[in-house]
């Protein structure tokens, strides 16, 4: 048995977020290039800092199968079309959970909040590198492309994570220590 | 309650839907509609054969007029698409070269239209149809539960080898079950930031912007539906539920006769389609193109 009932719960909620986050019309931001940015990618950082690498697992497939999906279904850019290959759009998603979740638990035990935001980071990157990189190993795209992707979509992507994830985090397990009043 | 413009969510996604139109497909075995959906969707990848790819629309548009239910209903889903989809065609058509081109159509300076890449643009949109039409028909006409069950039972073998299908299953209904709770809480916010004064206007501003927007938002988003999650533990717990090991079902799924039938036949179709990709009977058709411009 892999999974006790909490993790269950939150891999569904966290699960539910990400599909709400990719169905909002202000969750894919389309940049120049056409490919779009996302926060779709918080709710697996998140869920795999609070609840492990398996959790973070479990999140990122679902993330990258919706990934696909959209992309097959109901594409909002031209970019998406990459997308529809499944090695692009799940394999590199596997990683982000179990990796934001190494980082979190390495720098814990030094500072609370850097680990966080580090986990934020850290599972962002890995979103973009892999899929990137993917890309290009499949010769979709010609690397130069993929250079200028990494450096405007990367950093916003892995700013916007960084904030949210210590946000969130920081507060629920504020919450679960002693409901004390609002800490946002 | 009734307002729509900014406000409103998960607007008009025909995929998603189920329609009770009590027709003979209804009652088909889920597993064996999800089982042929999935490998529908893959033989439309699979095979790079217009040929095939008719011969499977063709199949979907049978599966409507089983099931009831109006053609007209699933393709205003996809007319929110069409834009992208014609413009990926041309892209397709105009720019990228394709392999066994046998005569070239027109050109005018960088932009070539072979009968190879023309073929290849009216595959893709097929393509996408197929897709599209076969998944909706799906969701049509299969209820979550069903949906629930049927993945639930088809992932069980698995569980030999210590896959856990159950509590990926429960994943799938608890993240279900949360989706109008999470669009709920969140128009219920937006509401409530923009009358202290946040701006959500649709998409204007650039991508930083834009992110900023979204913090207000999307962090008491996660908040409440952590909280609810918790509440969600603690009442999943106050009823006795210790895990998947040794759960009976009150739902059986039966396999009847015709489940079979179903599930033979449309392997069958999907054989076919894939053999008609595989000997490339396409050369006919993109034959007939260039002869007939």
């Amino acid at each position: 048995m892999f999974k006790s009932t909490r993790k269950i719960v939150i891999s569904g909620v966290m699960a539910a977020m990400l599909i709400t986050l990719g169905l909002l019309p202000q969750g894919f931001i389309p940049t120049i290039f056409g490919v779009s940015l996302t926060p779709m990618h918080v709710p697996v950082i998140i869920g795999a800092v609070l609840e492990g690498p398996v959790v973070g697992f479990v999140l990122g497939l679902i993330f990258g199968a919706f990934s696909f999906l959209q992309a097959a279904i109901a594409p909002r850019g031209p970019g998406d079309v990459l997308f529809t290959n499944p090695v692009v759009s799940i394999l590199p998603r596997l990683f982000i959970g179990p990796v934001a979740w190494a980082v979190y638990e390495l720098l814990r035990r030094i500072k609370e909040p850097l680990a966080m935001a580090a986990a934020g980071v850290a599972g962002s990157l890995t979103n973009t590198i892999l899929v990137l990189g993917v890309i290009g190993l499949l010769h979709l795209l010609p690397w130069t492309l993929i250079g200028g992707l990494a450096l405007t979509n990367g950093p916003v992507e892995a700013a916007v994570a960084a904030v949210l994830t210590l946000a969130v985090v920081a507060a629920v397990k504020h919450i679960e220590t002693g409901r004390r009043g609002s800490t946002v | 309650m009734a307002e729509s413009g900014e406000f409103e969510l998960l607007g008009r996604m025909t995929i998603g839907q189920y329609l009770p139109t009590g027709s003979p497909l209804h009652t088909i075995d889920p597993r064996g509609k999800l089982f042929v959906g999935v490998l529908l969707v893959l033989t439309t990848v699979a095979t790079g054969s217009l040929l095939g790819l008719t011969l499977l629309l063709i199949t979907v548009v049978a599966g409507f007029l089983l099931a009831r239910i109006a053609l007209r209903y699933a393709l205003s889903g996809l007319r929110p698409l069409l834009p992208f989809i014609l413009i990926l065609a041309l892209l397709q058509v105009f720019t990228i070269p394709q392999r066994g081109a046998a005569s070239v159509l027109w050109h005018w300076g960088p932009l070539i239209i072979t009968d190879a890449s023309l073929l290849a643009g009216i595959t893709l949109i097929g393509r996408v149809f197929a897709m599209v039409l076969t998944l909706s028909l799906l969701s049509f006409t299969t209820t979550t539960t069903e949906l629930t069950h049927g993945i639930e039972h088809l992932l069980l073998p698995l569980q030999a080898f210590r896959f856990p299908a159950h509590e990926l299953a429960l994943v799938a209904i608890i993240a279900v079950r949360f989706l109008p709770i999470l669009a709920q809480e969140t128009e219920r916010l937006m509401k409530a930031q923009a009358s202290r004064g946040a701006d959500f206007g649709r998409g204007r501003g650039n991508p930083i912007r834009r992110t900023r927007r979204l913090l207000p938002l999307v962090v008491p988003l996660f908040l409440v539906s952590l909280q609810r999650a918790e509440d969600l533990v603690l009442a999943m717990e106050a009823r006795c539920y210790t895990g998947g090991r040794g759960r009976t079902h009150l739902i059986q799924l039966k396999a009847r006769h015709r489940d079979y039938a179903f599930v033979a036949a449309l392997v069958g179709i999907a054989v076919l389609a894939v053999t008609l990709s595989v000997i490339s009977a396409d050369h006919c058709v993109q034959g007939w193109l260039a002869g007939m411009l």
